[in-house]
């Protein structure tokens, strides 16, 4: 009797361990799609940060339209009229989204300006091109030094700015292409602290008061310089709040609205938000939820462009999906 | 006349059958371990432009404390002093005070240089691989930070057990006299700060 339980006993004991086996090898994770196993302290998790409370968000999306453009890097918007750069190109459109033009380029277009005869002027890695409205070049300026890495432009009645990344400076140059001066680089007895360009996004503009905006990504600030390079002023600061800057460096992006509002851009965690005159946060025009879709690495390092039209609407240019999306102010008639 | 015939005996089929099996065994070997060899000139690498920073490498590898490492290229660093690889995304202070850290071992020092810029360097012995500073570096900086299967560590098992449990296969064999993929190497056109610090 003892000898036939025990069989029992072992008989048992085997098909538990089988089965043990059985369930150990069905529960185990081959394919690692389950998770790496870590703790909540090892997530990078910017969700909290993404989800903007909805009284914030002024502006909502009225339109959009495809850009042809692959890449697509720069939006310049003057009158009626869109100019958009990208690959090894210029497009215009009306502000309906209708392409009205193509300008072919020999090299791909980094930066881009049109001045009050609407012609254009753009920014190459090391060098600037003056074309007319009917697409012929005027002129070529000689290339600048190795470092050069001109991010972006802007064109006054007698002045061109140049904003070299690779050299954090900003080039202010008359039309001809003879340099006046530069400005920005740092000097103490100046209150000039210098630019802080951790990732090649450098961008400047000519304000409605004359005078020059150019941001400081590194230091979160958008600062006011004279033609002469004096630092007048800056506002801007370093949060992943709402109404600050995230990231190292930011924004990567702005454009000055009718009444001197700004408009930035933000990589990273992608927000579109207006700031008054002086540099206070009025709102935001669309956040991650609104302008990404995904948290893969091309998304979060996207750095989109943006301009704005003289009845106020904001134009992005939403670099990841080569498209210009039109944003209106809420409860405005589009 | 008829030729003789030569005498093929049982004995004699035999034995020459057992030298030719030899033969075939010895060469058989030899080009088994011929493969063999030429396989072991290869060795398990992660490409960093595939690279998700899953975490996965933290805790699928054989070994306690993982063969893969967090590298840092200083020359795609942009040695910000808001550091996102370093700082945790809503940092109380910027400075190295643990609660500012992202890091959860501190695997990462920083290093003052001058304002308002700081070297982030890493103690490999503390690194566990969970990949969260390359995650926060690739947010919203250069993307300076990446990991690596470390080859003074990595026992270069044939299947490798993080190569089979990575998501994005960025796991790929790479010749052993050259094992080490670098970020950024194929871009063209660096950033300004990939030019040193004035």
């Amino acid at each position: 009797m003892m000898g036939k339980s025990s069989s029992w006993v072992v008989v048992i004991l085997v098909v538990l361990c089988l089965a043990t086996a059985v369930i150990s090898v069905a529960l185990r994770d081959f394919s690692g799609r389950s998770g790496s196993g870590l703790s909540e302290s090892y997530e990078y998790d910017l969700s909290q940060y993404e989800q903007i409370d909805p009284v914030l968000i002024l502006y909502a999306q009225s339109a959009a339209f495809d850009t042809g453009l692959d890449p697509s890097v720069a939006i310049v918007i003057r009158g009626e009229e869109l100019f958009l750069a990208g690959e090894s190109q210029i497009r215009i459109f009306d502000l309906s989204g209708r392409q009205k033009q193509e300008i072919p380029l020999e090299l791909p277009p980094q930066s881009l300006a049109v001045d009050e005869s609407d012609s254009l002027w753009i920014a190459f890695v090391s060098h600037v091109e003056h074309y007319g409205r009917d697409g012929k070049r005027v002129a070529a300026w000689p290339p600048l030094d190795p470092k050069a890495n001109l991010t972006s432009i802007a064109v006054g009645k007698d002045d061109v700015y140049l904003a070299d990344a690779g050299n954090r400076i900003v080039l202010h140059y008359d039309r001809s292409g003879k340099l006046k001066n530069e400005i920005g680089r740092k000097d103490d007895n100046r209150q000039i602290s210098g630019f802080v360009i951790p990732s090649p996004h450098f961008k400047l503009a000519i304000a409605p008061d004359g005078l020059l905006r150019v941001v400081n990504p590194g230091r979160h600030l958008i600062e006011a310089y004279t033609p002469r390079g004096d630092r007048e002023f800056d506002w801007g600061s370093g949060a992943i709040r709402v109404d600050g800057f995230c990231g190292c460096c930011n924004p990567v992006a702005f454009a000055i609205l009718s009444d001197g509002s700004f408009v930035t851009v933000e990589k990273g965690l992608v927000r579109v938000k207006v700031y008054d005159p002086q540099g206070q946060f009025v709102g935001v025009v669309a956040g991650p939820e609104q302008l990404t879709t995904s948290r893969d690495t091309k998304t979060i390092s996207a750095a989109f462009d943006v301009a704005v039209d003289a009845a106020g609407r904001i134009f992005v240019l939403d670099t990841l999906k080569d498209q210009v999306r039109v944003f209106g102010a809420k409860g405005k008639t589009p | 006349m008829p030729q003789p015939q030569p005498n093929l005996t049982r004995r004699g089929l035999f034995g020459n059958g057992l030298w030719a099996a030899v033969v075939a065994g010895i060469t058989g070997l030899s080009a088994y371990l011929f493969g063999r060899t030429k396989q072991a000139k290869t060795v398990w690498q992660i490409d960093p432009d595939k690279c998700v920073a899953c975490g996965n490498c933290a805790t699928y590898c054989v070994l306690e404390l993982s063969a893969v490492k967090c590298v840092q290229v200083y020359a795609m660093c942009g040695y910000c002093d808001l550091c996102t690889g370093y700082l945790d995304p809503d940092p109380k202070k910027l400075d190295t005070g643990a609660e500012n850290e992202l890091c959860p071992t501190g695997a990462i020092e920083r290093v003052f240089v001058e304002d308002p810029y700081f070297e982030y360097n890493i103690k490999e012995e503390l690194c566990i691989a969970c990949g969260k500073c390359v995650k926060g570096c690739e947010a919203f900086g250069n993307g300076s930070l990446f990991l690596q299967v470390r080859h003074d560590r990595c026992l270069r098992c044939n299947e490798c057990s993080i190569a089979a449990a990575c998501p994005s296969q960025a796991f790929r064999r790479v010749p052993a006299d050259d094992p080490y993929l670098l970020k950024g190497a194929k871009e063209s056109k660096p950033a300004g700060e990939s030019k040193g610090i004035a």
